[in-house]
């Protein structure tokens, strides 16, 4: 019994004495959609999240420590992200990390928003690295989630600038989007730009998400239009089935798109893919760094559709944390989030910063067409995204919401 | 005239395909009273494997071949996984097959990736038939309703018409008095679910060549192909048909129609009124069409419980 207790006693010193000796690890939490529907973006959005993480690990990593990085699975639903969050809040994570569906996202940040004015002491940052939602930037918003994606807006006006420019825009447009927030800012944003770049919006449509497997009755609708373009925010089967859907309907439209990169897009529309466009915030085509070819060697593919982006992101958070200094004590959380407004990173095409009005990254935009004769032919076709214009961020970007009302600490 | 011809032609097509897989879903539920929820992994399965052979031996090898691994496939899950949790009745072989679907979607991600795979129909077949009032229509559409139709004629003949057909009808009627008289029950079990998930795997590798073929596929199409069993009939080969054929059109029709409640008040002289409170008054039918079938079914289980043709209305 007393050599237990003394065992006990050795083991519980021994535990104080490497407590003391190792430092606070900072703890990132990637709470994305790693099963269900979503995978395909989840996944690609944890893979960035971890090479940018990585790469400072062995660097030294932050505060005399690793960063610790865990996936946590939501499954691809609000309410997977809540537990999933208070999860990794347990786990004693200072960082989310989410970006796939701006639903998920929506109730990440309010989550953090919640979790932050019941823990003051305790808080936790939201790095948004993919839901493009306004209203994340807008009524949502709060000092600590960062949003390093773009809107709607921010990227249809590019869109439809350099398509007008390359004369393939046309006066008559018509907008097909997804019935939900996303879809809606998309609608809201082609209707907006109609006079600036003179055209008309032909017509509007909304349909439901992920549901519909044959377009052919929304092809008919759009031939009745007679559009010259078709500006679309759909993505992943809603884009590919309306692009095969009008090419097999041989209507002659120009698409510009916003998604158009996502894999498997370009080998899958066949015929129709060449010729249309793509709105992101960045090209791999365009940097002269060694990026693609390091991310290449880590995970297995060249960054494409939003790991750049996301990459970018997470890099900048990076930065941040070169800027703070907690000598291996406790990790302040607000330290964090206040470099981050101050700190700015080449992404290779542009400085990028984040705006302190609603915490949006600011960055330009890039143009891209579907062409032979890239650099980074994708899907295994000869096809690839070459940009047409890079669009700077002042002409790209929206304006501060007046629905943000951000506190600081 | 041309919405009502186009959206006609669309909706037959597309409810056609529904059928293809519905077929082989509402086959099992009236054989063996099993509801498979997995029935939609084996539509995935077949237009994965049909991919795969597709890229060595070529598309028709693909088309004919991987329908038949899916059944051996289907007939391996009825043998050794439905079979042992029979006795404990339906709920557990519901529980069952719904967790196979998910452990099918994961696989699949697991062995093709999480994106789209590059399965397209040949060159041959990639032509529009005809034009229809200045829009090409693709062969490849008419190809899967012919497909179908060729489907349901074979099937509706060998249950009616062939002794195998005699044998499985009794057997699904009156299990113990076909046992007694000297039939194999368990084998003819075995025999209607690996057709049943073949037919789902045909309908897979005929129209993942057209929709693209990605691991939601299941969960896209599963849905909706409980909504036309349960619609037609559970167990009724035509009354799938019909409530394939009867959702298709109205889904396509859904589309081009802009109706809104806000419309409707308009008869009455509310309808400025009801633009200005918005909602749910100015949701045109157009931005709803994927619910159709659903309020369909609902209306359905209202009036006709059994479905449009189920045996005990």
């Amino acid at each position: 019994m007393s050599r237990f207790i003394t065992s006990a006693a050795v083991g519980i010193a021994m535990a104080a004495s490497v407590s003391a000796a190792q430092a606070e690890p900072l703890k990132v939490a990637i709470i994305e959609s790693l099963s269900g529907p979503q995978t395909s973006t989840g996944r690609l959005l944890a893979t960035a999240t971890e090479y940018v993480l990585n790469n400072v690990n062995e660097q030294g990593g932050f505060n005399g420590d690793s960063i610790v990085i865990t996936e946590y699975d939501n499954a691809g639903d609000t309410s997977g992200a809540a537990t999933k969050f208070r999860e990794a809040v347990a786990d004693g994570a200072h960082v989310v990390v989410q970006g796939a569906s701006s639903a998920i996202g929506g109730q990440v940040t309010e989550d953090v928003r919640k979790h932050n004015i019941r823990n003051p002491d305790n808080p936790v940052l939201y790095l948004n690295i993919g839901a493009e939602a306004l209203a994340l930037r807008g009524e949502k918003c709060h000092f600590h989630a960062f949003h390093f994606s773009t809107t709607a807006p921010y990227r249809t006006g590019p869109l439809v600038k350099v398509m007008q420019q390359e004369g393939e825009l046309g006066k008559r447009v018509y907008s097909i989007n997804q019935n939900y927030s996303w879809g809606k800012d998309m609608q809201q944003a082609i209707l907006d730009n109609a006079d600036e770049y003179g055209y008309e919006v032909v017509d509007t449509v909304l349909h439901e998400v992920n549901r519909i497997q044959d377009f052919s009755p929304f092809v008919a609708q759009i031939k009745s239009a007679n559009p010259d373009s078709v500006i679309t925010g759909n993505w992943s089967n809603d884009l590919l089935l309306l692009m095969k859907a009008v090419g097999d309907a041989e209507l002659d439209v120009t698409f510009g798109t916003i998604f158009m990169d996502q894999p498997g897009n370009v080998a899958n529309a066949g015929d129709v893919a060449p010729g249309n466009y793509v709105a992101n915030s960045s090209n791999i085509e365009l940097l002269e760094n060694d990026f693609p070819e390091a991310y290449r060697e880590a995970t297995g593919h060249y960054p494409v559709f939003i790991e750049p982006g996301a990459v970018n992101g997470i890099s900048l958070f990076a930065k941040a944390l070169e800027q703070v200094d907690f000598g291996g004590g406790d990790i302040d959380v607000n330290k964090i989030a206040l470099a981050m407004e101050e700190v700015s990173i080449d992404n290779g095409i542009s400085e990028m910063h984040v705006r302190k009005g609603d915490h949006q990254a600011v960055m330009p935009i890039v143009v891209s067409r579907v062409e032979t004769g890239v650099k980074y032919p994708v899907d295994d076709t000869d096809y690839g995204f070459k940009p047409i214009e890079v669009v700077s961020a002042e002409n790209a970007i929206f304006p501060v919401q007046d629905s943000c009302r951000m506190r600081r600490p | 005239m041309e919405f009502l011809i186009v959206s006609t032609l669309n909706g037959v097509i597309y409810g056609m395909l529904l059928f293809m897989v519905s077929a082989g879903l509402t086959l099992i539920f009236g054989m063996m009273g099993v509801l498979n929820f997995a029935h939609a992994s084996f539509y995935m399965l077949g237009a994965y494997f049909a991919y795969t052979l597709s890229g060595v031996f070529g598309f028709w090898v693909g088309l004919i071949v991987a329908p038949l691994l899916v059944g051996v496939l289907g007939m391996l899950v009825e043998r050794y996984m439905l079979r042992r949790v029979h006795a404990h009745g339906h709920a557990h072989e519901l529980l069952l097959t719904f967790g196979l679907a998910f452990i099918f979607e994961e696989l699949v991600k697991l062995f093709y990736g999480d994106f789209p795979v590059n399965y397209q129909r040949p060159e041959a077949l990639d032509f529009s038939i005809f034009h229809i009032f200045g829009t090409a229509y693709p062969f490849y559409r008419i190809f899967i309703g012919v497909v179908a139709l060729a489907m349901f004629l074979v099937l509706a003949l060998l249950l009616t018409r062939t002794r195998i057909g005699m044998v499985v009808r009794a057997a699904e009627r009156l299990p113990e008095t076909a046992r007694a008289l000297g039939h194999n029950v368990p084998a003819v079990f075995l025999g209607v679910f690996g057709t049943g998930a073949a037919l789902a795997g045909l309908a897979g590798a005929v129209a993942g060549a057209f929709f693209p073929t990605n691991p939601n596929m299941a969960l896209e199409l599963g849905v909706i192909v409980f909504v036309v069993v349960v619609v037609g009939g559970l167990g009724s080969l035509t009354g799938s048909l019909i409530a394939s054929l009867l959702i298709g059109v109205f889904s396509s029709f859904a589309v081009g129609l802009d109706w809104s409640l806000a419309g409707a008040l308009d008869v009455v002289g509310l309808g400025e009124w009801a633009r200005g409170v918005g909602g749910l008054l100015t949701m045109t039918l157009s931005s709803i069409s994927a619910t159709v079938p659903f309020l369909l079914m609902l209306i359905v289980l209202l009036l006709r419980p059994a479905g449009l043709m189920g045996a005990k209305n």
